[in-house]
């Protein structure tokens, strides 16, 4: 993760009102916390849509335990289990990937494609034939959810096949959910636009991405989540990431520049030759770039010794509030980090400019 | 006659007794409350009164899951108080889970900036594995 990365990724998702993404074991905590995180976050026009939605995630999280192979082991591959919900325009989209048996596609495929080919009465029909049949297949289940799931959007369920080996596969899936109260006359997005960013986060060792309005409460159910996705790390360091994270998203919050009044931003949390590494970009005011710039490069040619030295300082002399206590925040967070903190300033206009960190611990 | 403030913990701060009548003084919890001067003033303001009129001892237990850093800066105002009126016989008890190494750091660090009676006591809190960062 660098803090060009860090750019590439909003720049990707840069039409996504809110997006989210989080790769690794999934519980239903993890379940719970993202659709809050949706809930919490989307806007006033789509309201109408939080409980489809919620629902559609959570057919979305049981399909990829109904389907998966994973083998419950706590090491991040490129095949681990990926879901993302993201929001443009008018459209929600919730994607899913996980690892199939390439025995059991045949299977899959014939019950997405059935799906995907039938009219509102003849899925009605289906709906009500496997209900009463209870053809129950052994992963519980005759493709009821994704019946559902086609009812609830009236709409297609794209879906791919990626081979892994001889003997799996990746199994791709995309739900879409479109307002039907407004068009932004947008063609939807295609399953391989999914494909891709699984294909980089996975690259990058990212565990939990998330771009949206950071003015907004998405700091909780930020952190609930990646608590959730560090059940196995130590206290020491799971403690360690959470004070951070808690001082950083707040800096966001509060200094990012509004566009549109919204302060933008993204986070990513990743993990990768045995350290964490926090990433966050967010626009900046130009004229604090030179202020926020030298505060980072004087911390960073500071030992920790030197540091440790200016914190009790600060702190003793009760620096406060408005300039002090951020820069309390920085000399903390660097004299706790593992190296010196990256930081870029990308130039957008005569306004603002994009400001990215990452640090690892 | 100086009534007591208490506050039930909640997501971004902590529980808060101050209780002169039973002689209770505690701040459990977490602090990341992004405007920490609204949360700390009355604090603060209490024990300004508290200590015109003190009880024969006074220790304040403090036992903390995060602080940020503005919180950080309002428990040094309170250490800074207690340090004012070192002779009214008063005591700070930093508290940490044994496993919990920044938060036994951040109590070490006040214990070095102070003059005051600053006791750092290990707790072995088994419900700790458990704990959920619910804000």
């Amino acid at each position: 993760m660098t803090t060009k990365t860090i750019y590439d990724f909003y720049k990707l998702l840069e039409n996504d009102n809110i997006s989210f993404s989080y790769r690794g074991g999934f519980t239903n905590n993890v379940l719970t916390t993202a659709t809050q995180l949706f809930k919490e976050n989307i806007g006033e026009e789509h309201s109408k849509l939080k409980n489809k939605l919620s629902f559609l995630m959570i057919e979305s999280f049981q399909n990829i335990s109904r389907y998966s192979e994973q083998e419950g082991n706590d090491i991040l591959e490129d095949t681990s289990e990926f879901f993302m919900t993201r929001n443009v325009g008018d459209t929600f989209y919730i994607i899913s990937a996980n690892l199939i048996d390439n025995d059991k596609i045949p299977t899959v495929k014939e019950k997405l494609e059935r799906v995907n080919t039938l009219d509102k009465s003849e899925l009605n029909k289906l709906y009500r034939e496997v209900l009463t049949n209870k053809q129950i297949s052994e992963k519980g289940g005759a493709g009821l959810g994704f019946i559902e799931m086609v009812r609830k959007t009236k709409g297609k369920l794209p879906f791919d096949f990626v081979k892994v080996d001889e003997k799996q596969s990746m199994f791709f899936m995309q739900i879409e959910l479109k307002n039907p109260k407004v068009d932004d006359g947008l063609e939807p997005l295609p399953l391989s636009d999914a494909k891709f960013v699984q294909e980089i986060v996975a690259d990058e060792n990212i565990l939990m991405m998330h771009k949206g309005d950071f003015s907004k409460e998405a700091v909780g159910p930020m952190l609930r989540m990646v608590e959730e996705n560090m059940q196995n790390v130590s206290l020491k360091v799971h403690k360690k990431i959470f004070h951070f994270l808690v001082e950083i998203l707040q800096n966001i919050s509060k200094h990012a520049y509004p566009i549109n009044e919204k302060r933008e931003g993204i986070f990513q949390i990743g993990f990768d030759d045995n350290k964490f590494h926090i990433g966050t970009g967010n626009f900046i005011a130009k004229d604090e770039v030179a202020n926020l710039k030298n505060q980072i490069e004087m911390v960073n040619s500071k030992t920790k010794e030197e540091l440790n030295e200016l914190y009790r300082k600060y702190l003793r002399e009760g620096k406060s509030t408005k300039t002090g206590s951020a820069g309390l925040g920085l000399i903390d967070l660097a004299r706790e980090t593992t190296d010196k903190i990256n930081f870029e300033f990308i130039e957008i206009n005569n306004n603002y400019s994009f400001f990215s960190l990452t640090v690892n611990f | 006659m100086l009534g007591p403030i208490i506050l039930e913990k909640t997501k971004t701060t902590p529980e808060i007794i101050l209780d002169k009548d039973n002689n209770v003084f505690k701040i459990c919890g977490r602090a990341i409350i992004e405007n920490s001067q609204e949360f700390f003033n009355p604090i603060i303001s209490w024990f300004e009164k508290y200590f015109k009129n003190p009880n024969s001892t006074t220790e304040l237990i403090l036992n903390i899951d995060y602080l940020n850093s503005s919180s950080s800066l309002f428990l040094m105002k309170i250490f800074v108080l207690f340090e004012k009126n070192s002779k009214t016989n008063n005591k700070i008890i930093w508290m940490y889970d044994a496993s919990d190494d920044l938060i036994k750091e951040r109590g070490e660090e006040y214990k070095l900036l102070t003059k005051l009676d600053f006791e750092l006591k290990e707790t072995i809190n088994e419900d700790y594995e458990d704990f959920n960062f619910d804000i």
